[in-house]
Order: structure tokens, then sequence, then C-alpha cells
């Protein structure tokens, strides 16, 4: 039955496609933000996954990357005037460079010290950034506008985020279809066993890392272009990391669907939560109750958890 | 003179991190958790101390007692609540960092939203006080502070050596099979263990609430600078921390005097990917498979 698998996903791409059409006729920029929201935070929850998930690394230091593919696109736009657009990959890939640099350095560990680590490297960018005055220090960097009317400001950012988002799902896919994510399953279960079967333990790490941190710059780059101004403590604090894992976990780590349902389920959770009680620390009460709670009785995730009694539905059974 | 002068002054923050971080390398030892919601039972003793100081006007430094036994209390609840089912489950140690993130969000938005993200400090009449020694001054609230948690320290550290559940805790977190062979009560000890933490958290509370302003935010923080002294010492060794601690915050002291002030707190952070990159468990830690 391969046709009903991939039935209801490519139904669901075709909607979202076509969605922006509806600008046409009533201006829903509301629903265009939040779907635009759904696919940034599913390029961040999918590569999460790659390092956090197969490779059982939690880094809860993913933001950092975020605020560097974001102020190369800003910084490129602000000085050289190119558009944040044209910058995905270049920001992608100054991302993955740092990521592959901090990897050598922090995969060494795992458990505990990597977790420590990772919050440290967000520490470290946020005294960075700032202080240092090229990127406009703790004041940040703003962007130009684009000159769109209201109706279709975001329909750039939306369909960048949708291919990206789908980018990312493939990795995400692949990695966990290939034998490159084999390799990288078998490193989180035992390294030495893995080593030696004769996988080279430390090149799969960082360059899963590396992956995970390239598709999130590139994400940084189109975020910079929508918000229109780039803060550090916009970036570089912990919650949007929290966010990240809790997302992933509720999900069900280590599988396709779960990052992307799990997201999507937070930020329904999240909007229901601000239109009952407006943007208060509750939020920060509730997101934390919810990590609990998820943790404490669900610990494999909706999907995981589907996946264990057999009643998960075909179209999320990816593997 | 002056290098002097900052030497002492980051000797006397210095003890406070210690004490800080004494009770979170204590809870990780035993109980192999790394309990990321330390730094906020340390933002909790400081509003007890504060609100007692604001309401009966209890110095800060007699309010220590209290904050122990309120965020031991505290403490006691949570582990019953989140950690006791857990206990000696699969991936045991990266599941509780999680939880334990949960749980200092939790603390974190509840504080927040009664006491709102002001900053507060408690300011008996010694706070702004400081004692002449030749040319040398000590401001007395951080003399007091650095004195006490390290009196502290050394009562925690005498308790270790030598009661018999000071003995119990050691045996249990060198080897938890063992200590349960030979009939030492596992559970009790690792519920006491974390007690202890949170209540010597309390304590650091405080003791820091008349040096440092804080509000519920803050222990964001707080929770790198002090995960840093705990990776950088050797996971679980309280030994380790303190000297970590004091060695740190004298270098960061000394960066903020000649270098500038903002960046001193940078010095925990390259400390740790320094000692990740040379000796991944620690100066006196010893290698956790």
């Amino acid at each position: 039955m391969k046709d009903s698998k991939y039935l209801v996903p490519i139904m669901l791409f075709i909607v979202l496609l076509l969605f922006p059409m509806i600008q046409y006729f009533t201006n829903q920029n509301y629903i265009i933000h939040l779907l635009l929201y759904a696919f940034f935070y599913i390029i961040l929850t999918s590569s999460w996954n790659i390092i956090g998930g197969y490779g059982g690394f939690i880094s809860l230091g993913h933001n950092a990357f975020l605020c560097i593919g974001a102020y190369v696109a800003g910084y490129c736009a602000v000085r050289y005037g190119i558009s944040p657009f044209y910058l995905i990959g270049v920001s992608g890939l100054v991302a993955g460079i740092f990521g592959f640099i901090v990897g050598l350095i922090t995969l060494r560990v795992r458990g505990p010290s990597f977790i420590i680590s990772s919050i440290a490297l967000v520490m470290i960018m946020r005294i960075i950034f700032d202080h240092w005055d090229l990127v406009g220090g703790a004041s940040g960097i703003t962007l130009p506008y684009n000159s769109l009317p209201v109706e279709w400001s975001k329909i750039p950012h939306y369909y960048s985020f949708l291919f990206l988002a789908i980018a990312a799902i493939y990795l995400n896919w692949y990695v966990r279809h290939s034998k490159f994510g084999l390799a990288l399953r078998a490193v989180s279960h035992d390294e030495t066993r893995s080593a030696v079967a004769g996988i080279d333990v430390k090149l799969i790490k960082v360059t899963a890392f590396a992956l995970s941190t390239f598709l999130i710059g590139s994400a940084g780059a189109v975020w910079a272009d929508y918000l229109t101004y780039i803060r550090p403590n916009m970036f570089l604090i912990i919650l949007i990391a929290a966010n990240i894992v809790l997302m992933v976990i509720l999900g069900g780590k280590g599988t396709v669907s779960g990052p992307i349902v799990g997201t999507v389920i937070f930020i329904l959770f999240n909007e229901i939560i601000l239109s009952f009680f407006g943007a208060t620390e509750l939020n920060i009460l509730l997101t934390g109750l919810l990590l609990v709670i998820t943790l404490l009785y669900f610990p494999d995730g909706i999907v995981g958890s589907l996946k264990n009694k057999g009643i998960i539905p075909k179209f999320l059974d990816w593997g | 003179m002056y290098i002097l002068q900052v030497i002492i002054l980051g000797l006397c923050l210095g003890f406070v991190y210690a004490l800080m971080a004494t009770g979170l390398t204590l809870i990780f030892g035993v109980m192999r958790i790394v309990n990321l919601a330390h730094p906020i039972f340390i933002i909790c003793g400081a509003y007890v101390a504060y609100w007692l100081f604001k309401f009966y006007g209890l110095d800060p430094i007699f309010a220590i007692p209290i904050a122990a036994i309120v965020c031991g209390l505290l403490g006691a609840i949570i582990y019953k609540l989140v950690f006791e089912k857990d206990a000696g489950s699969q991936r045991y140690s990266e599941m509780t960092v999680l939880l334990t993130f949960g749980t200092a969000m939790i603390l974190d938005g509840t504080l927040s939203f009664f006491f709102k993200n002001t900053q507060r400090i408690t300011s008996p009449p010694y706070a702004t006080d400081a004692i002449f020694i030749g040319d040398i001054f000590l401001p007395t609230a951080q003399l007091y502070s650095g004195l006490l948690s390290l009196s502290l320290i050394v009562a925690l550290a005498l308790f270790l050596k030598f009661s018999t559940l000071g003995v119990a805790i050691r045996a249990t977190s060198l080897n938890r099979v063992n200590a349960e062979l030979v009939g030492i009560n596992v559970k009790f000890v690792c519920l006491f263990s974390f007690i202890l933490g949170c209540a010597l958290a309390g304590c650091a509370g405080s003791l820091v609430s008349f040096v440092f302003s804080f509000f519920p935010a803050k222990h964001w923080e707080w929770i790198a600078v002090l995960m840093s002294l705990v990776v950088l010492g050797g996971m679980g060794s309280i030994l380790g921390a303190v000297v970590a601690a004091v060695v740190l915050s004298v270098v960061a002291s000394l960066v903020g005097a000649f270098f500038a002030p903002s960046w001193s707190t940078m010095v925990f952070f390259l400390a740790l990917f320094l000692i990740l990159l040379i000796r991944p468990h620690g100066m006196f830690g010893k290698y956790l498979s």
C-alpha cells in the first residue's frame, strides 16, 4: 500500500503550496504567519533531531547557530545590500563550518557534560555578540523592509521556509534510512563497539552535528529578513533551545515524523495559552510543566508511543 | 597593591561560588543527576531572605537556616514528584537533565509570575560598609558572605568525613550497587543528599541576596557558571568544585579589573571548553563511562 502512505503528505504539501492564493480574496496574514512559524520550527526541530534524536547528543545550544546564520545574512544585507534570500546557502555554510569546529571540541564528551557545554556555548556567544560593535553590539542590526504590499510581504518567507522545511524533513528521512544514519545510531548506542566495527566515530558525530547546524543557519537567514531586526537577546536565550527540545521530545525523538507532529501540537498549544492568558510568565511555567509531564509519562513522545503500541497511522510511519 | 585588592575580592566571591557548586556536585555524585534547577533554588533562598528582611527586618545571615529549611522542603517535594519514579531506568542521566531543566522552567515561571523580573537586593546595614586594612579595603558584605560560605563548606566536609550518614553518602557516590550490598539504604541516602544539596542552595541564596542583585530569570546565567565549575572540578568531586570556583573566580576578577568587567564571566565558559579539550573528565574527576 505504497500509495496511501504517501497520499496524505503529498496532498498536504499541495494544499500548503497553494494556500497563499487565499490572499487574493481575504487578508489572512495571521494564518500565514502561524504556518511559516511552524515551518521555521520544523526546520529547527528536524535538524536538531539529526544530532539529538539519532545521535543521542542532547544539545541545548542550537540557537547559537540560528544566531550565526541570522547575523551573517543581516550583516551582508545591511553592509553590502545583498538580499538575505540569496544568502541562505552562505549563512548555512558559515553556521555549518562553525558547527563543525564546535563539534570537534564538544562532541568528545557525552551525556551531562555535553549538555552543559552546549549551554556554555550560548553564553559565550551572548557575551561576544553583546560587545561586538561591528554587528551592532547589544542593540543589534536593523534590516531593510521589503517593498511588497502588506498582504504579500510574508509570502517570500513563507515559500522559503516551506522548501527549507521540506529539505530538513528529507534530510531527516535520508539520515534515518541511509548507511550514515545507521552508523550514527550505532554510535549513539555504544561508541567503543561501533569503533571496533569499523565506523569512524569522530567523523560521523561531527558530520551529523555540522549537517544539523547547516540547516539551522540557513533558516536563520530567512528568519532575520522576516523579523527585520536582530538582537543577541532574541536568539541567545535558553527558551528557544528549550522549545526545540520540548517539541522533539513531545513528538518523539529519533523518528522522522515526530519533530513535525511535536512542533505543530506545541505551536497550537502555545497559541491557545496566549489567547487565554496573554504573554505572561505563565508561558514559561506551562512549557516547563509540559516538558516534565511528557518526560515522565511519554518518554518516547507521541509518534514513538504510537509506534510501540503498533497503532500508528500509515501517513506518520516514515521510520 | 591593586592586584592584591582584586585577588582578595575574587577570593571572597570564589567561596560563595564554591558553596553554590558544592550542593550541585554533591547531588551529581550521589544520584548522577545534573541538577539544572540548582540555581533557581538559590534564587528561592534569596527571595526567602529578601522577604524576611523586608517584613520582619531579619538579618539575611540569620535567615540562612530558614532559607535552608524552605529550599530543603521544596527539594524533597520535587524529588518525590519528579525524580523518584525514574531512578534506575535506562538513559537515566540524559533524561534527568531535561527533567531538571523542566523543573527549573516551572520554578522560574512561578517565581517571575508572582514577583516579576525586577532586580532586588537585600540591604542590611553592613551591605554598604567596608573595612580598611592598610591600603586594602574589604566590603563587609563580600567578606561576611565569603567567610560564612567557607565555614559552611568546611562544616559540610567534616560532616561527610566523620558522620555515619556522611560515610554512607560517600560510599553511595563511589559505588551504588556495592553500597546497597553492605546495607546502606541507598534510597534514603539519595533523598537525603538531594535535600542537603537544595538546602545548601538555600544557604547560598540568602548569602548572595546582599551581594548580587537577583531576579528569577537570572538563574540561567548562574547555571552556565556553576556547571562550568562542576565540570572543571570533575563531576561529583566536591574538592574539585571548590578549587575550580576559587581559582576561576580570582581569574575572573583579574580579567574584570584589567580588561573589562563584562568579559569576566567569559573566563568560566572558556575554561569549560579548555578542560573539555584537554581533560574531559575534569581536574579531580574519575573517568565516567
